[in-house]
C-alpha cells in the first residue's frame, strides 16, 4: 500500500478521479436521454469541446503562476467578430492568414493584460476584470451593434466544422477537435520539457523562492498572459467557425467555464501545480455536462451556470480539504520511509 | 592554526553601510572571505547579520561601500547577479519549490542546459551532485515534505551545481538534529576542501568553535573583531557581542509584589518548545530573553491561544484554565500584544477608537445592536489621556500615528479587556529612543497597578532594566531564571547560547 501510495502523487489521483466522473456522468445521462450513447452524441460533444479546451489551456498557464485571466471571454468574442467581419469583407483571404490574424490580435490583447499585471503590479483579478469589460465594450463599438451572419462568410469556413480527419466506424473525428487536442498536447510538452514551463510551476509554487533564485518572474508572467490571449484568439477563430453568427455577446461567460475547467481539472488555483491534461479533462467534463443538460428536459438551461458555480466551489473546496489531507499523508509516508532508510544506513557500518 | 598569507579574497566587502528608516542596520562594515575558509559571523539579535547577507546576495543594495570579487569591484544588483558571481545562500528555512521535484529544484536557476529539458539527464546530473554531498534523495519525487536537513542539502546541491564560490549559511543548524548537524558539517568541510569560501552564521557556540577557521563579531551594525578561531574563546566572543550601554534606559521603580497570578507548569508545543515552567506575581515583570529561534514568542502565542500548547498546565489565580483560542485566554484574564504591529496589531485605516474597542465591542452596543459611538469615544479618550497618546482626536486613523503612539493604541486595546496578565512581545521594536522610554514608563505604571507582566524582548539591556526576574530560553527550552540583581548581559547571553560558564568580571 505504502509503495503504491508513494508512487502516485495526490495530484495524479485527481486526474484519475476525473476520468471516473466523466464516465459516471455519461452513464447517468444515458439512462435519462434516449439514444444518448451514440456516435452522434460523441461527435456533438467533442465538437463543442474545442473552444473551451483551447481557452482552458491558456488559462492554465496563467493560473499556474498564481494569477488569473478573466478577460478571455471578451477576447474570444472580439477576435471572432473581428475575423468574421474581415472574412465577410474579403472572402478571398487564405485560411492560414485568418488564423494567424486571430492569434496575433488575441496575443496583443493578452499582452496588454500581461503588461498591466507583470509590470504595472496590478492584481490579476482586478486587471483582467477591467479588460474583460473594456474588450467587450470595444467589441460593441466596433460592431455598431451589427451582427456577423453565416451567409456573409466564405464557404470554406462554414464547411470547416464538418471536415473529418478520419472516422472510426460511425465516430467522426473532426479536424478541429484534433487541432484542439494538438494544442493541449503541445502545451503539456511545454510544461514538461521547456525551462519556461518549469519556471511557471516554480513562480506559482513559491514566489519568494523564485525571486531569490533569480528567475525572470515579470517576463515569465507577462508571457503567460500573452499566450493566454493568443490561445483565446485561436479559440475566437474556432468560435467563429462553430457558430457563424457572431453577436456582441459572443463568448460571454467563457471565463467562468475556463476557470471552472482549470480548477475542476486539478490545477491549483493558488498556482504551482496542475497539468494541461487535467485542464483538458476538466473542460471535457464541463462541456459534457453542458451538452447533456441541453438535451435533458428535467433541467432548465438557466441552471447550467449555477451548476458550473457549484462545480468550481466543489473543486476548490475538495482541493483544500481532500488534497491537503492526501498531501499530509503522503509527506508522512515519505518521512517514515526516509527514516527507515536512514536507520538502515546507520546500521550497515556496524554490521 | 596557521593564518595562511591571504591570497586575494574571493569576496570582500569594504565600508558597507545601510540604513532602514531611523535604524542604522550596518555602519562601515568590512569583511574578507578567503577561498577554502569557514568564516563564522557572530552577533546578537539586530547586530546586522541578516542585512549583511541580503547585501551580499543582491537582495538589498548598500547605501555606501564596495563589494569586490577576486579583487574586482562589482555591483550585486539582484539575486541573479549574485548567482552569476558565484555567491549563494542557504537559509534557516530553506527556499524550495514544494511542487517541483528534487532534480527540478536543483536546476531551476540554470540557463545553460539547452532549450529543451532533458529530464533523464537532469535526474542523472542531480544524482551526481547529491552524490558529491553524500546525500540520498529521490531526485524524481517532489520536494514537498522534505525534512529541513534534506531541504538544506537540496539548496547546497543547487549552489554547487551553479559552481558556487561563496556559500553563505544562515543559522543552518538551528533546526537540525545532532546526527543531521554532523552530516552537514561533513558537507561543509568537503566544500572547504574544494576551495569554497563559507560564511557560517550561527547562535550555537559549540558549532562555531567546532568548524570555523576565523570568527568575526558584529554589534549594533558595526564590525567589532575578526580573529582566527584559535584565538577566540566563548567568553571573549560573548564579551565582544554585548556591550551596549544601559545608561539611557528607563529605571524601574520598586513595586509591591502580590500573589502569584499566572503559573505555568511544563508547557510544551510539539516542534516549538517544551518543559516551560514559571510563575508571575501581581506587580511583577518577568522578562523573556533569548536569541532568534529561542521560541519565546511561541510561548506567548500558546498562552494567548493562537498556537495552543499541547501539554502542560496554565493556572490563573490558582485555577487551571484550558486555553485553546484567544477567547479562552481573554476570559482567563490574559492579553497579548504582538511583535508584528504592522501585520497583526492594528487596523491602519480604522480610527484609534475603533481599534481600541475591537476586542471588546460588545460592551459598546446599544440595545438594538448598534455601536454607541459616544461611549466608544469616551473609552478611547480615557486611554488617550492615561497612556498619553498624542493625537488631536480618537477618530484619527491609527495608521497616521507615529510608531510609539501606535504601540500605545495597541496597549490600550488590550488593557481595555481588563487583563490580569499582560504579555508584551517586543513592545519597543522599531521605536525611537523617546518613544521607547514612554513605553517603558507605561510598563512600570502597569506593574504598579498590579498587573502581572511578561516582557518578551530581544534587547538584553531592555530586559534587564525592566524586569524583576528574567527567564532565558534557548531552542525551545528554558536555560535559567535570573533575578535582576544577578542578571548581566554576559550571563544572559551565555545562557541564551547554551554556555554553562559566563564570562567573569562583570557585575
Amino acid at each position: 500500500m505504502t509503495g503504491l501510495f508513494r508512487r502516485v502523487r495526490p495530484e495524479q489521483v485527481r486526474e484519475l478521479t476525473l476520468v471516473f466522473i466523466l464516465v459516471a456522468v455519461a452513464a447517468f445521462f444515458s439512462t435519462q436521454i434516449p439514444n444518448y450513447l451514440s456516435a452522434r452524441t460523441f461527435t456533438d460533444i467533442s465538437t463543442g469541446l474545442e473552444v473551451i479546451a483551447v481557452v482552458a489551456v491558456g488559462e492554465t498557464l496563467v493560473v499556474l503562476t498564481r494569477n488569473i485571466d478573466l478577460s478571455v471571454g471578451s477576447v474570444v468574442g472580439l477576435v471572432a467578430y473581428f475575423v468574421g467581419t474581415l472574412l465577410a469583407n474579403n472572402p478571398g483571404l487564405p485560411a492560414p492568414f485568418a488564423i494567424a490574424i486571430a492569434i496575433v490580435i488575441g496575443g496583443a490583447l493578452g499582452a496588454i493584460n500581461g503588461a498591466i499585471v507583470a509590470f504595472g503590479r496590478v492584481p490579476a483579478v482586478v486587471a483582467t476584470l477591467g479588460t474583460l469589460a473594456i474588450y467587450r465594450v470595444a467589441l460593441v463599438e466596433l460592431s455598431g451593434a451589427k451582427t456577423v451572419t453565416t451567409d456573409s462568410l466564405p464557404k470554406w469556413l462554414l464547411d470547416l466544422p464538418r471536415v473529418s480527419l478520419f472516422s472510426l466506424g460511425d465516430l467522426d473525428v473532426r479536424a478541429l477537435v484534433v487541432l484542439a487536442a494538438l494544442v493541449v498536447v503541445v502545451f503539456q510538452l511545454v510544461l514538461q520539457y521547456l525551462p519556461y514551463g518549469r519556471r511557471l510551476f516554480a513562480i506559482g509554487s513559491n514566489p519568494e523562492a523564485a525571486r531569490v533564485a533569480g528567475l525572470p518572474i515579470q517576463r515569465d508572467v507577462f508571457v503567460a498572459f500573452l499566450l493566454s490571449g493568443a490561445l483565446a484568439g485561436l479559440a475566437g477563430f474556432l468560435f467563429l467557425v462553430r457558430f457563424g453568427n457572431i453577436t456582441v455577446v459572443a463568448g460571454q461567460g467563457l471565463e467562468l467555464q475556463a476557470v471552472a475547467a482549470v480548477v475542476v481539472g486539478g490545477v491549483n488555483i493558488f498556482g504551482g501545480s496542475g497539468s494541461m491534461v487535467g485542464a483538458f479533462l476538466g473542460a471535457a467534463l464541463i462541456n459534457l455536462l453542458q451538452q447533456s443538460l441541453l438535451r435533458w428536459p428535467a433541467v432548465s438551461a438557466f441552471l447550467q451556470d449555477a451548476l458550473l458555480g457549484v462545480l468550481i466551489l466543489l473543486a476548490v473546496a475538495s482541493d483544500k480539504v481532500i488534497l491537503e489531507r492526501l498531501r499530509t499523508r503522503w509527506v508522512r509516508a515519505r518521512r517514515r520511509d526516509d527514516e527507515r532508510a536512514a536507520a538502515a544506513e546507520q546500521a550497515v557500518p556496524g554490521a | 592554526m596557521p593564518d595562511a598569507p591571504p591570497a586575494a579574497a574571493v569576496l570582500e566587502i569594504r565600508g558597507i553601510s545601510k540604513r532602514f528608516g531611523s535604524i542604522q542596520a550596518l555602519d562601515d562594515v568590512s569583511l574578507a572571505l578567503q577561498a577554502g575558509e569557514i568564516h563564522a559571523l557572530l552577533g546578537e539579535n539586530g547586530a546586522g547579520k541578516t542585512t549583511l547577507i541580503k547585501i551580499m546576495t543582491g537582495v538589498e543594495q548598500p547605501d555606501a561601500g564596495e563589494i569586490h570579487v577576486d579583487g574586482r569591484a562589482v555591483r550585486v544588483g539582484s539575486a541573479l547577479e549574485a548567482q552569476a558571481l558565484g555567491i549563494a545562500a542557504v537559509y534557516q528555512e530553506p527556499m524550495i519549490f514544494p511542487d517541483l521535484s528534487v532534480a527540478e529544484n536543483i536546476f531551476i536557476s540554470h540557463r545553460d542546459r539547452g532549450r529543451i529539458v532533458d529530464r533523464a539527464k537532469m535526474r542523472r546530473d542531480a544524482a551526481v551532485v547529491l552524490e558529491r554531498l553524500g546525500a540520498r534523495l529521490d531526485v524524481g519525487a517532489p520536494a514537498r515534505g522534505l525534512t529541513v536537513a534534506a531541504q538544506q542539502t537540496l539548496e547546497i546541491a543547487k549552489a554547487l551545481s551553479l559552481r558556487v564560490r561563496v556559500l553563505i549559511m544562515d543559522e543552518p543548524t538551528a533546526s537540525l538534529s545532532a546526527h543531521e548537524t554532523r552530516r552537514l558539517f561533513g558537507i561543509v568541510k568537503a566544500l572547504r576542501r574544494e576551495g569554497v569560501a563559507i560564511l557560517f552564521i550561527s547562535h550555537r557556540m559549540e558549532d562555531v568553535f567546532q568548524i570555523a577557521d576565523r570568527i568575526t563579531v558584529l554589534r549594533d551594525g558595526r564590525w567589532i573583531s575578526t580573529r582566527p578561531a584559535g584565538e577566540v574563546t566563548p567568553v571573549s566572543a560573548i564579551r565582544d557581542m554585548v556591550g551596549r550601554t544601559m545608561s539611557d534606559l528607563f529605571r524601574r521603580t520598586p513595586t509591591q509584589l502580590g500573589d502569584v497570578v499566572l503559573e505555568v507548569r511544563n508547557l510544551a508545543r510539539e516542534g516549538a518548545f517544551s518543559g516551560i515552567s514559571f510563575a508571575v506575581r501581581a506587580g511583577e515583570v518577568l522578562g523573556f530573553a533569548g536569541l532568534v529561534g529561542a521560541r519565546r514568542t511561541d510561548v506567548g502565542l500558546a498562552l494567548f491561544g493562537i498556537a495552543p500548547a499541547d501539554a502542560g498546565e496554565v493556572l490563573v489565580d490558582g485555577r487551571a484554565v484550558a486555553i485553546r483560542n484567544p477567547q479562552d485566554a481573554l476570559r482567563g484574564g490574559i492579553a497579548y500584544t504582538t511583535e508584528d504591529r504592522r501585520q497583526l496589531g492594528l487596523l491602519f485605516p480604522l480610527s484609534i477608537a475603533a481599534n481600541i474597542t475591537l476586542p471588546t465591542l460588545r460592551r459598546y452596543l446599544s440595545r438594538f445592536g448598534l455601536v454607541r459611538r459616544s461611549a466608544e469615544a469616551a473609552a478611547a479618550t480615557g486611554f488617550k489621556e492615561r497612556l498619553r497618546i498624542r493625537t488631536r482626536s480618537v477618530d484619527t486613523p491609527a495608521g497616521q500615528l507615529s510608531g510609539g503612539n501606535q504601540q500605545k493604541v495597541v496597549l490600550s486595546k488590550w488593557l481595555n479587556t481588563k487583563p490580569r496578565v499582560f504579555i508584551l512581545d517586543e513592545p519597543t521594536r522599531g521605536l525611537d529612543v523617546g518613544a521607547k522610554a514612554e513605553v517603558h514608563q507605561i510598563i512600570d505604571e502597569l506593574a504598579h497597578e498590579g498587573l502581572a507582566i511578561i516582557l518578551i524582548s530581544s534587547e538584553l539591556p531592555e530586559v534587564i532594566a525592566m524586569s524583576d526576574r528574567i527567564l532565558v530560553m534557548r531552542e525551545g527550552r528554558a536555560t535559567g531564571i535570573f533575578a535582576r540583581a544577578v542578571a548581566t548581559q554576559e550571563r544572559l547571553l551565555a545562557a541564551a547560547m547554551g554556555q554553562a560558564e559566563a564570562p567573569a568580571g562583570t557585575a
